[in-house]
């Protein structure tokens, strides 16, 4: 138990000495943090911005519409400079007013120029040009304004006076979506998605990673020869199971230090969107209980061990880093598989394909996750796809050791998947 | 006390394809230094991590100390030096020596007592630099082989174990080697080393087996394996009027003792390239 522990504690503060670790530790929550800002900030793109008011509108409808539209444009905002400049012109000078307009947006003194005339009134057509024309919410911010101002004329033909039209027309809608699961509503649709996919990614990276952090590790150990020393001292198994609990102790800190940093960022969120310009977007994360945190831990260390000790016996067998790379291909093309699925099962999280890759062991430790993330799981399928990993964990455990042992020893060619399947039946 | 060191009986293994030890017996006195001798691929790294139980024997017995080879206790007791050296390379010197006295069972306090002692005593650790806190790849070949001697010997093992410990082994550390195989003899301790180095093998050991192609060809201490396997041939041949000042009879080297039987074998044909 004392070699154990002492090989536990040799992988472990080794590698969280590193600078690497250090690196890793502190990008992460930078990077997670931006999934979840970025997205914000470019669903707040998608409210139309500040360009719309630095317009001009060439109004050739003889009728006022021009200054009725600027208004509309601007919304509420009676701020000076945040309404478009509104030039009434003659329907023959239209073209030379076009001209003068596109050089005002040349020299970069407007965005743009909103065109309304006789066309305009009926209802068929308006025309805008500007530098933002691909800007979707700017486009629709103007179309909306258009439509509003047509029908506001519309109205007070008809008779209406000026402040019942403003009650009419004015609907400012916010249209929020919220997620309903089994146990009832659980926040925003979009927040549980981002959370879901933050969640398949950040044990795909990891398992990836420390996986071959662990190959290399072995390697490394079989090169430089210290696994003898090491083995003369301790069995093969001890030091196969200290490597993988060491270096999942790694992998589990890192993601405490993640997940915890991520947090408080995402409380200092609503600042920091302040600063990007951006207004602070309602976002809660999703209901998260105790028990679903406890089970995406226990996910992770089964995933890590099922696949670190694969990777250690890859290591085991082989002699350089690019053999290595090599040999570890199925193991990567099983991950790489899964991480494939991430995304439909984010889009249909209780299909028959979620379902099935949720109970196999392979691809089981992210999709699970993943699923609990966005909808809500049946006990008996989580017990099942807890029960299949830990069977797949012990056979991995088992087959690894065997290889391990070997393969340490071993030196010279690589060997076939023939030789390592009679490896597996060596007596030791 | 008992009797042997090591002693085993009848042990064979085989990979895949060939038989690495065949039935082999030999017994290592307690207190003595045991010379394994052979050419390269007779098997005695294979035994050598047979007593280690790195690996086990297909079939037979290896005590150590009196206690199977598999004893968790006995690991304590032995230290070991592979053929091919290496360590953790980005680690501090000092914390892999703490490592692998961890792995012998040496306590934190104790350990980094023994360490000072061994850097001091090797110079590793002076009044100007104490080379414990820099890493394996920081150190020169010679310093990284000292290294890895203080990791073999830190925990006090009773039984060293030194698989070719004079390959790539600069004079220096050669000596130091010789002089500290000498002084654990004094201790009490026991070595066992492999080696295909005649003289240094006839010059500090006690015991020594040759064994070749996986089989024990002879075993015994030195003068034993000389009395009994030395050919004591003389040919004279003097031309007349010469006369004869001096007429000793000189015991044949190990390394005549070797050639002779492992060659007679067809070893060294196979070892010349011309098997």
């Amino acid at each position: 138990m004392a070699k154990l522990w002492a090989i536990i504690k040799r992988e472990y503060l080794e590698r969280v000495r590193s600078k690497w670790f250090l690196i890793a530790t502190f990008f992460g929550p930078i990077f997670f943090s931006a999934i979840i800002i970025v997205p914000a900030w470019l669903a707040s793109k998608s409210k139309a911005t500040s360009d719309v008011y630095n317009t001009t509108i060439l109004d050739a409808t003889g009728t006022g519409f021009g200054h009725r539209l600027a208004v509309n444009i601007a919304g509420d905002s009676t701020i000076p400079g945040r309404m478009p400049t509104v030039k009434v012109v003659a329907p023959s000078e239209l073209t030379m007013a076009e001209s003068l307009a596109t050089h005002e947006v040349m020299r970069k003194q407007k965005t743009g120029y909103v065109v309304v005339n006789q066309q305009t009134l009926a209802g068929e057509s308006a025309r805008y040009a500007g530098t933002n024309a691909t800007s979707i919410a700017d486009m629709a911010q103007i179309k909306s304004a258009i439509r509003q101002t047509i029908l506001a004329s519309r109205l007070e033909t008809v008779g209406l006076d000026n402040e019942k039209m403003k009650e009419i027309t004015f609907i400012p809608l916010d249209f929020s979506t919220e997620r309903i699961t089994e146990r009832g509503r659980a926040g925003s649709g979009m927040a549980s998605v981002l959370f879901g996919f933050a969640i398949g990614f950040l044990l795909y990276l990891s398992i990836v990673v420390y996986g071959q952090t662990i190959m290399s590790g072995v390697l490394e150990e079989k090169t430089t020869r210290v696994a003898e020393v090491v083995m003369s001292s301790v069995p093969t198994d001890t030091l196969l199971v200290g490597k993988v609990l060491g270096v999942g102790a790694v992998g589990l800190t890192q993601q405490i230090l993640w997940i915890g940093t991520t947090y408080v960022l995402l409380k200092l969120r609503a600042p920091i969107m302040a600063k990007l310009g951006a207004p602070a977007v309602t976002f809660s994360l999703p209901d998260i209980s105790l028990a679903a945190g406890i089970l995406f831990l226990l996910f992770f260390l089964l995933g890590f061990i099922f696949y670190s000790s694969l990777y250690a016996a890859v290591g085991s067998s082989v002699n350089s880093e690019s053999e290595a790379r090599q040999a570890a291909s199925p193991l990567m093309i099983m991950i790489v598989s899964t991480g494939v699925f991430i995304q439909p099962v984010l889009l249909n999280p209780t299909g028959t394909t979620a379902k099935v890759l949720s109970l196999v062991p392979i691809s089981s430790p992210i999709i699970m996750p993943i699923r609990m993330a966005v909808t809500g799981v049946p006990p008996l399928e989580l017990a099942g796809s807890l029960a299949f990993l830990a069977i797949g964990c012990v056979l991995a455990l088992w087959l690894a050791s065997r290889i391990y042992r070997v393969g340490l020893l071993m030196y010279g060619k690589r060997p076939t998947m023939k030789e390592m399947a009679r490896w597996v039946s060596y007596a030791r | 006390m008992t009797e042997y060191a090591i002693d085993i009986v009848n042990i064979t293994k085989r990979f895949a394809g060939h038989t690495a030890v065949r039935d082999l017996t030999l017994r290592v006195p307690t207190g003595s230094v045991y010379g394994l001798l052979g050419p390269n691929g007779a098997g005695k790294t294979t035994t050598i991590r047979m007593i280690l139980n790195i690996i086990a024997p297909d079939s037979g017995m290896i005590h150590i100390f009196g206690r199977p080879s598999n004893d968790p206790k006995i690991t304590e007791r032995l230290g070991y030096l592979p053929e091919e050296r290496g360590l953790y390379r980005k680690m501090q010197v000092r914390r892999v020596l703490k490592f692998l006295a961890e792995l012998k069972g040496v306590r934190g306090s104790d350990a980094d007592r023994r360490i000072d002692e061994w850097l001091e005593r090797l110079s590793l650790k002076t009044p100007e630099k104490d080379w414990g806190l820099a890493k394996i790849d920081e150190l020169s070949r010679g310093m990284q082989q000292k290294v890895q001697f203080i990791g073999t010997l830190l925990h006090d093992p009773d039984l060293v174990i030194l698989d070719e410990p004079f390959s790539g082994l600069d004079p220096i550390n050669a000596q130091a080697l010789k002089d500290t195989v000498v002084e654990l003899k004094h201790r009490g301790k026991t070595v066992i080393f492999s080696t295909h180095l005649m003289d240094n093998a006839e010059r500090l050991c006690d015991s020594v087996c040759i064994i070749a192609q996986g089989e024990k060809v002879l075993d015994g201490t030195v003068t034993d394996v000389r009395e009994e396997h030395g050919q004591r041939n003389i040919a004279l041949a003097l031309e007349s009027g010469a006369s004869v000042q001096r007429f000793e009879m000189i015991q044949p080297s190990l390394h005549q003792i070797f050639l002779q039987k492992v060659g007679a074998r067809g070893v060294e044909e196979r070892m010349s390239g011309h098997g």
